[in-house]
């Protein structure tokens, strides 16, 4: 396989000089080939913006100060990006840029070619927030919302606790979706053409939508519980999933949440 | 030692046949592991039930035997002395023996001949397929579906395998391979949607012992609740009586989140009725 890792020396001097304004800018190496960001925090916000431009920048607004880290072992042909206590790796390999952040909060703002795909993970802390991004992106959070607007392409975004708000401009024809929190609502702007078969579920919430969904009676079968013989009672409850499609249907798109409320609107 | 290592030394550790240090890493699992404490009852009870089992199997008596070639010897019999209607036989018996007659009846074949050589001409375009052309045919495209599935479910982007899951609902649901992929994705896929929408697809193979174990075991090792809610809901669907120990066991773990120990507590309910 080819592996080549571009490794950024100087940005742990930048990144390390000063609180505010850091900056480093990383190349892809084929900026007319698919591009991939991959970004993984176990605390902080992420904020991700495409623009007209090859490189990616990353901006690092960390507030916490604390006494410089020796790294303990270093490993073979790798650099480490310190800022004060906020251990950041930053690695272009196969036009995939990764950047992993290690401890304490951070606080990154990033922009990237509007054509590149995201895989976002973060636990604790902020949001994760995609602007003006055309291509597939994949986001996880636990603690936090996650704010996608803008976007064209294909979303998949979970969170536990907090809110999923998705707007797309335009989908691509083929692609599955799925949006989906624990807690929280979520909330998906779709194009008016947009065709799909679509599957949402919520135990404790409600279903918005001003899209005219034709429910199908498929899926699963309503359960029926008889129990007339031991208290005469004899109910029919249907799943709580329920599945449609819009505008004749397309590619599968899901909609959970579990005490939340699911909105889908009609851009 | 985590569980998966765990399960791994299991039958080294049941046929004693650990280093003394292993045995001691694993016995300490085992104090902090309900599951794997469970996993090695089980299977520890069904070891010991192998050990009981008498060395050699009883040797059939002498007259089994007898009564063996006496069966055979009849069936020989019946056969040679059964008279002959074989299909030649019955062809030949159905020729008339005067020329006359034969000659008329090759004359009819040969005008049936030629009509229906003449029919068949004319209706070539539309050729009827045949009952076993469509069975091929269907296996081709199940097989198809199965390859479109199976190669989707492992691609890097976790949008194509999102699509794969839904492409697992289009194949039989005996297919052990796509299953295997399903049950791969639930426990092992780096995104919560697409490990959500597995479960969903594992519905379709409820029927089969292995998904309603797979699912069971695969509650604990989610980290996302809606999965694990997903998973005790599906038991309850599939009306997996079994489940019922685990369910309590969760209801009951401080560890796991409240709404999910109160799904659990519900699904036991519904299972129990």
């Amino acid at each position: 396989m080819l592996r080549n890792l571009i490794i950024f020396a100087a940005a742990s001097m930048m990144l390390a000089a000063q609180n505010s304004g850091d900056k480093v800018t990383v190349p892809f190496r084929d900026p007319s080939g698919p591009k991939t960001l991959k970004v993984s925090l176990l605390n902080g916000t992420v904020s991700i913006r495409g623009y007209d431009g090859k490189d990616a920048t990353i901006e690092t607004a960390a507030h916490i100060s604390g006494r410089e880290r020796r790294p303990s072992h270093v490993p073979e042909g790798m650099h480490r990006i310190d800022n004060d206590g906020m251990g950041l790796d930053v690695v272009e390999e196969n036009n995939t840029i990764t950047i992993v952040g290690h401890n304490s909060s951070a606080h990154l703002n990033i922009q990237v070619p509007m054509q590149t795909s995201l895989v976002l993970r973060s636990v604790n802390g902020g949001a994760i927030v995609v602007e003006n991004i055309s291509g597939s992106i994949d986001a996880n959070h636990t603690n936090g919302g996650i704010t996608i607007t803008n976007v064209s392409g294909s979303v998949l975004a979970n969170t536990t606790n907090g809110k999923v708000t998705v707007s797309l401009n335009k989908v691509s024809g083929d692609k599955a979706m799925s949006f989906t929190s624990f807690n929280g609502t979520v909330d998906v702007t779709l194009p008016a053409d947009v065709k799909a078969n679509v599957m949402m579920k919520t135990n404790n919430g409600e279903i918005w939508s001003d899209f005219d969904i034709k429910l199908s009676a498929s899926g699963k079968a309503p359960v029926v519980e008889d129990t007339r013989s031991k208290n005469g009672k004899y109910k029919v409850h249907l799943d709580r999933a329920m599945y449609g499609s819009i505008n004749g249907g397309g590619p599968e798109m899901q909609f959970v949440t579990y005490n939340g409320s699911i909105l889908i609107h009609k851009k | 030692m985590n569980c998966d290592l765990a399960r791994l030394i299991l039958p080294e550790y049941l046929s004693q046949s650990l280093g003394e240090s292993q045995e001691l890493a694993f016995a300490a699992h085992l104090a902090t592991c309900d599951a794997c404490r469970a996993e090695t009852e089980r299977l520890g009870s069904l070891w010991r039930g192998l050990a009981l089992l008498p060395d050699t199997l009883p040797e059939p008596g002498a007259n089994v035997r007898d009564r063996f070639y006496e069966s055979l010897a009849a069936y020989r019999h019946g056969l040679e002395s059964a008279p002959k209607h074989g299909f030649k036989e019955k062809l030949a018996a159905l020729w008339p023996k005067q020329a006359a007659f034969q000659m008329a009846i090759s004359f009819a074949l040969l005008v049936m001949g030629i009509g229906v050589g003449y029919e068949m001409q004319r209706e070539k375009p539309v050729q009827p397929v045949v009952g076993s052309e469509l069975a091929q045919l269907r296996g081709e495209v199940s097989n198809m579906r199965q390859m479109v599935a199976l190669s989707l479910m492992q691609q890097q982007s976790a949008g194509e395998r999102l699509r794969g899951v839904s492409w697992a609902y289009r194949v039989e649901s005996t297919d052990t391979e796509v299953l295997s992929a399903l049950l791969t994705t639930v426990n092992n896929d780096d995104s919560v949607n697409v490990r959500l929408s597995a479960v969903g697809a594992l519905h379709a193979f409820g029927a089969s012992p292995v998904t309603r174990a797979a699912i069971v075991q695969s509650i604990r090792k989610q980290t996302s609740p809606l999965v694990q809610i997903a998973l005790i809901e599906l038991l309850v669907d599939l009306k997996v009586t079994d489940a019922a120990p685990e369910l309590k066991r969760l209801a009951s773990d401080n560890t796991i989140d409240l709404s999910v120990r109160e799904r659990a507590n519900w699904a036991l309910g519904k299972l129990l009725q």
